[in-house]
């Protein structure tokens, strides 16, 4: 019995995901692991070959999926515990692996922890980041990179009154590139130009904790270190985007080192009672970045004429940040919480730069420039809670938002300084409530709504006048699981001239069904509408056109099928499908930029709709050979069609797949 | 039996007598550790730590409700004030009271299953994902999109950028929504913690970045579109913010709206980053033209 609600509840779990076909989410068997001196030892790892057959646009395949031929690790997972709980050097040691060999998508996490003295935490992860300058955005910037995390988390004393953390942070981003430059001037031509990408974040952690009295104070100082040494060029250059354009460029070389640092502290005071808590947070970070740009390029500008130019900028950007806030709970009775959080936030942004550029051997001045961003946002937000019985309960809450920004954009120039100042506020008032039904157990019925209004957005599509309707219902019982679920939210926020409104509605149905240890099914379907209507203004030929639409609908149809088969304990089967598709706004080959000549304002008064398709069927047949040990054989099948483009040029269809044997006691 | 104590306890081995299944892989689980110190009160340690003194329970040889606390019947909030006992100082459970979780009352066993769980490390009742797609089905339709992040490979987690126990306010857009979304270093939005990048500071921010966050421009979970765009072509999410309309921007006069130069009819000008390619922030150009 015990064995059959471990294989369905791992049956429920993997089911409700949606899994890519590898690795096997199937078990040997229950993990009962074997004891080795003081310790038990479980442990299981899948080795197997991954395949790949490709059809059509592989750039597109690897931005979305990525997975190619060959060997890997799969996955696997090493506990050790110890039985009695006091080991000599660890209690318990945890190593869980996935997709090492060279899969794109890599970790490992470790635990290693000696009960009362220590806990050290590692993660690392791998993931390679591709982007083919996809054709959709018109882009011309590809990287082919990867990136690297790693976090160290070591802990003294974990279960005291007195704790102390150290940490180590590292981020680094390595790979070739594509950018594009634009040459002599502002409507001169662009050309791609390789990089070289080397970014890396390294940060330092050191804090403690400690409780006395019923407090517990948590603070922590950190060192966070980052620098970008990519550099772009030199290369031998193409005569440029635009052939009718004349700028030519024969050499280009781009050096930009860019470092710093942001050394901060962090806060942290709590009290819990039975009646109230509260905690108290501050924390003080203060960034700085120095760089310097150096940039040669020669050609000739877009008249023709030779052009030798040089640039050279440096300076500095800081960016101190304070945060605080204060949360304050009280539980007078067993069914009513109020809570209050107060936050406030200041963050102050700065930058210079010196600006000097040489054509063809003569100087000219130095443009200095500079800019400050701040912004001071100070929040309340007060909520309270009532469970009325088991069956109902309430909750409502008054949210306020007031936030400062002030600018200023200035530079200087052969000794005259001209500079803008501005500050402007905005504030939000937010109203929510919501109740919870629950007339039986196994059913749960919630409505919540919001509504809001701001006063002076930043952005025309910020959110201005706002409401949301929520609502969910689901049944739970003991092999049947049903839900469905409605979002909608609505945001309008308009000026005399210009507006933008936004409607997005989203509906979500789920079902998983477990009869028994032998057979489970899981399906769903979601909507997600979005439509927006925003007023934009731009130059066609010289005029300027205003009073214009961008308009956007997307109808994104989203549905899952997994079901699970079980044959008399000797093989398991599993099949899936998922598709997801944007009808757009109905038409089936609607021209998102139609041929227009003088009347460009159709560019966008055409509703912007791009109607895809994603399909992702697979099935993983599992076999157990020993008690010890399963055959594993996966298919998944990625097609990717669009029906807005005449050329389908980033289309593909990719049957991809694995062997494997899972080894595990 | 063993002898209760005056408050009821009798202590943890006469409750593996009746759970021997419980007990038997129980050295797995990090409550494991307060048996395992051996100095621990009766009230901190083993089974009557978290379910509260046996001996009613002992008596009545079984049953439910003579368990002081067993989680299963207990409400929302004695759940709540029986976990947070011991975990209520955490930094990270800072704000649970408040949590979107807690209003709609999904508190910790929701979510968590500590004799049966299906992660060691949390405890998690699921694996992550399967979890948190349980409820929130449309963000499992977000992460199918073709441009995502790669939750559904197992390179990320949820957890990544939520906290499911509750945040305090963000720091971008107006403070009040998004909510459940962690801070990274310098209580920025969380991409940032991976996308250093993006991150600066620069000489010149894009007020974008800073103001609204990432998502003015990008969807977090998945979109259809490249780079997780909101829209399919660039040039359609900037002219959206840039035209230079009523009293937005940095100045309250409106985002500037592009140069006559750009003759919007060109394919040239609709793609805006080939020329504007530093769009996160510049430290050589105002224009993030490098």
């Amino acid at each position: 019995m015990r064995n059959a609600l471990l294989i369905a509840a791992i049956a429920i779990g993997q089911l409700t995901a949606q899994p890519t076909v590898a690795p096997s989410t199937e078990p040997v068997g229950p993990a009962r692991g074997e004891n080795v001196g003081g310790y038990n030892i479980s442990d299981s790892f899948e080795l197997g070959y991954r395949f790949r057959s490709l059809g059509g646009n592989l750039g597109k395949y690897r931005s979305d999926v990525n997975f190619g031929n060959g060997i890997r690790l799969l996955g696997s997972r090493l506990q050790l515990n110890s039985r009695e709980g006091r080991g000599r050097l660890f209690d318990e040691l945890s190593l869980t692996t996935q997709g090492l060999g060279n899969d794109p998508y890599q970790s490992a996490i470790l635990r290693l922890e000696k009960n009362r003295i220590y806990r050290y935490d590692l993660s690392w992860r791998l993931a390679e980041y591709y982007n083919p300058a996809l054709a959709v955005s018109a882009g011309q910037h590809l990287l082919d990179t990867r990136r690297r995390f790693q976090d160290h988390d070591f802990t003294l004393f974990p279960q005291s009154g007195f704790k102390l953390f150290a940490g180590y942070t590292r981020n680094s981003q390595t790979g070739p590139g594509l950018s594009t430059a634009q040459a002599f001037d502002s409507r001169g031509d662009e050309f791609p130009l390789f990089m070289d990408v080397r970014r890396q974040r390294n940060e330092y952690r050191l804090g403690g904790e400690a409780t006395l009295a019923g407090f517990t104070l948590n603070f922590l100082r950190g060192w966070d270190n980052f620098k970008d040494d990519t550099p772009i060029g030199p290369q031998t250059l193409s005569a440029g985007n635009n052939t009718a354009d004349l700028t030519t460029l024969s050499s280009f070389r781009r050096t930009e080192p860019y470092h710093g640092n942001s050394p901060y502290w962090r806060l942290f005071l709590t009290r819990n009672t039975r009646k109230f808590s509260m905690n108290a947070r501050y924390s003080n970070v203060s960034g700085r970045r120095n760089f310097l740009v150096d940039e040669l390029a020669i050609g000739a500008d877009r008249l023709g004429a030779a052009r030798n130019r040089q640039v050279f900028v440096f300076g500095s950007g800081s960016r101190p940040v304070v945060a605080a806030s204060l949360n304050l709970s009280l539980h007078p009775t067993s069914k009513l919480t109020l809570t209050n959080h107060t936050g406030f936030h200041h963050s102050r942004m700065s930058g210079d730069a010196s600006f000097q550029e040489i054509n063809n051997d003569r100087a000219g001045a130095q443009l200095f420039n500079f800019q400050y961003l701040g912004i001071r946002s100070i929040q309340s937000i007060t909520d309270a809670t009532y469970s009325a019985a088991k069956w109902f309960g309430v909750y409502g809450g008054y949210h306020y938002s007031t936030r400062r920004i002030q600018s200023l954009e200035g530079q200087r120039f052969d000794g005259f300084t001209d500079s803008v100042f501005f500050e402007q506020r905005n504030r939000v008032h937010s109203g929510l409530g919501g109740l919870r039904l629950r007339p039986v157990k196994a059913l749960t019925i919630q409505l919540d709504t919001e509504i809001g209004r701001a006063s002076r957005p930043f952005f025309p599509v910020s959110e201005r006048n706002y409401h949301a309707v929520n609502g969910r219902i689901q049944y739970r019982a003991r092999n049947l699981s049903l839900s469905a679920q409605t979002r909608t939210f609505y945001n309008n926020n308009s000026v005399s001239l210009f507006a933008h409104s936004s409607r997005s509605r989203q509906y979500s149905y789920d079902a998983s069904w477990t009869p028994g240890s032998r057979f489970s099914i899981d399906a769903g379907y979601s909507k997600l509408h979005l439509d927006t209507s925003t007023g934009i203004a731009y130059f066609a030929a010289s005029q300027f056109i205003e009073g214009a639409k961008s308009l956007y609908i997307s109808n994104l149809h989203s549905a899952h099928l997994g079901s699970r088969v079980a044959f008399a304990k000797r093989a398991d089967l599993y099949v899936g499908y998922s598709i997801v598709r944007d009808t757009g706004d109905g038409r089936q080959f609607p021209s998102p930029i139609p041929a227009v000549d003088n009347a460009a304002i159709q560019v966008f008064s055409f509703a912007q709709t791009f109607p895809m398709s994603y399909q992702a069927p697979m099935a993983r047949l599992s076999v157990v050979l020993t008690s010890k040990l399963r055959w594993n054989l996966g298919y998944q099948h990625y097609a990717y069609r669009e029906d807005f483009s005449q050329l389908f040029y980033q289309n593909y269809r990719a049957h991809t797949g694995y062997v494997s044997l899972l080894w595990s006691f | 039996m063993a002898k209760a104590t005056p408050d009821g306890y009798v202590g943890g081995s006469v409750c593996r007598a009746c759970h021997p299944d419980v007990w038997q892989s129980f050295f797995r689980n990090p409550h494991y550790k307060s048996v395992a110190s051996g100095k621990e009160t009766p009230a901190k340690t083993g089974c009557e730590g978290c379910h509260g003194p046996g001996k009613q329970h002992v008596e009545a040889r079984g049953g439910k409700p003579t368990i002081p606390f067993a989680f299963s019947l207990l409400g929302p909030n004695q759940v709540l004030d029986r976990c947070l006992t011991c975990h209520g100082k955490d930094f990270t459970r800072a704000d649970v009271r408040r949590s979107s979780h807690t209003q709609a009352e999904i508190v910790c066993n929701h979510c968590h299953s500590i004799h049966k769980p299906s992660t060691q490390k949390f405890l998690l009742a699921k694996q992550q994902t399967a979890l948190c797609y349980q409820c929130h089905a449309n963000v499992r339709a977000q992460f199918s999109m073709p441009s995502r992040h790669r939750v559904n490979e197992g390179f990320m987690n949820c957890t990544d950028c939520h906290n499911p126990h509750g945040t305090p306010a963000p720091t971008w857009r107006m403070g009040l929504r998004p909510r459940m979304v962690t801070q990274a270093l310098a209580n920025e939005e969380p991409c940032l913690k991976c996308h250093t990048d993006k991150r600066g500071p620069f000489a010149f921010e894009h007020a974008a970045v800073r103001v609204d966050g990432c998502e003015t421009c990008h969807y977090p979970h998945g979109s259809p579109n490249p780079k997780l765009f909101r829209r399919a072509t660039t040039f359609a999410v900037c002219l959206e913010c840039h035209n230079g309309s009523g009293e937005f921007g940095r100045q309250a006069d409106g985002i500037p709206a592009h140069s006559p130069s750009h003759d919007m009819r060109n394919p040239r000008y609709q793609n805006c980053t080939t020329c504007h390619v530093r769009i996160h922030g510049s430290n050589s150009d105002r224009q993030f033209l490098r």
